[in-house]
């Protein structure tokens, strides 16, 4: 009878157990996830905006360059699709900036999508100084 | 007595059962408190502010480095506009409002007394010449309860004529906090004696403890006063000084 006693008790220690483990929210909860991948890529795009590289590698159209900084500053197992817009939609990138498997995008549950802004650049070489903004559309997707 | 004996053994087992449950509940807490995820979600908010903030103090020094080469004096105002409406559309649903004030009196700018109008102003064909801009902005950010966010963006340039012998001018280049602006080559400068250009051979920066950096320009040329210097930095600002 007591053996059946000590079963039972260890079935309600594991349920125990389990419940606790259940009720844990991590890091790398889906309720985080989007948050998180947010986060990451509008500090990268802020970084190197101080930094004047993101500028720099947009107005110049240096799109490997651009591609080449973000997959050093991101995790490897995250993957992006960068695009760069003028103000009326129209799509500024003729090669698309993509780090990836393209499959990800359209399957995973938790997609961030970061908008950034830049106002203009001054380019010396035409001694250019006007206002001309553009967006930046990035989509990350951890893989 | 067995059955009394059978009876106090189910009651400790019950018991250390009950106890068991606890130490693994008050376990279960301890753990969550210790790794326990702290999700800030102002911080998610943070780089937007910056990306503003940052692209707000660059639009005011592309405005001042089209003013330096238009005098256009509503550059800044018309950019500014426009910048307002565009953060709105962009970041449409976060309920981000940006307003602006334009300097528009006198300043004590460094030791340097400018007098704004529509925030731009500029000194130009004295030995000690400056262009600056002033602005200061106001951000709202309804989404997140985020009212009165001030920040200023000041753009100041700044050349002063130091000497000039023979072939040889120096100059210095300040920009905003009186910091030496560094890296500036041939390029960036301009000699003129009226409308004729004197072509530059070499530009050198030294280290001097009272002006910071300063550029000896060597031109191909023995200059007679008054000789004009112009500077335009690497934002594109320009700043034309006289020498007499």
């Amino acid at each position: 009878m007591r053996i059946v006693e000590v079963i039972i008790a260890s079935f309600i220690i594991m349920f125990a157990l389990s419940f606790a483990n259940m009720l844990a929210v991590t890091p790398t909860s889906p309720k985080y996830e989007v948050t998180e991948l947010e986060k990451m890529g509008y500090n990268v795009l802020f970084d190197l905006d101080k930094r004047g590289i993101l500028a720099n590698f947009v107005y110049n159209k240096q799109w490997n360059d651009l591609q080449a900084a973000l997959r050093v500053l991101l995790p490897l197992d995250v993957y992006f699709n960068l695009t760069v817009c003028y103000l009326n939609g129209t799509e500024v990138n003729e090669i698309p900036i993509f780090y990836g498997n393209r499959e990800t995008f359209t399957s995973s549950k938790n997609v961030a999508s970061v908008t950034y802004c830049l106002c203009g650049y001054f380019n010396s070489t035409i001694n250019n100084a006007d206002y001309d903004p553009r967006i930046l559309i990035l989509q990350l997707v951890r893989g | 007595m067995k059955i009394i004996k059978n009876g106090r053994g189910q009651y400790v087992i019950i018991a250390i059962l009950m106890i068991a449950i606890m130490i693994i509940s008050i376990g279960a807490l301890m753990h969550r408190a210790v790794t326990y995820y702290r999700h800030e979600p102002w911080e998610e908010y943070l780089a937007l502010i910056g990306n503003i903030e940052l692209n707000s103090k660059r639009l005011v020094e592309l405005s001042l480095a089209n003013y330096s080469r238009t005098l256009n004096q509503s550059i800044l105002k018309t950019n500014l506009e426009k910048w307002k409406t565009d953060i709105q559309s962009t970041y449409i649903g976060k309920g981000i409002t940006l307003n602006y004030e334009l300097a528009n009196n006198s300043y004590n700018v460094y030791g340097t007394i400018i007098k704004y109008s529509s925030g731009l102003n500029c000194s130009w064909l004295q030995r000690k010449s400056f262009t600056a801009a002033n602005a200061t902005f106001t951000l709202d950010i309804t989404s997140i309860g985020l009212t009165g966010y001030k920040f200023t963006a000041l753009t100041f340039l700044n050349l002063t004529i130091l000497s000039v012998s023979g072939r040889i001018i120096n100059a210095t280049v300040k920009a905003e906090y009186k910091m030496p602006v560094v890296g500036l080559t041939k390029e960036n400068f301009q000699v003129r004696f009226g409308n004729t250009v004197i072509p530059i051979l070499s530009t050198r920066s030294c280290y001097d403890t009272k002006e910071g950096i300063i550029y000896t320009i060597e031109c191909a040329q023995n200059i007679s006063t008054p000789i004009i210097l112009e500077v335009s930095d690497s934002r594109g600002i320009k700043v034309i000084a006289q020498y007499t």
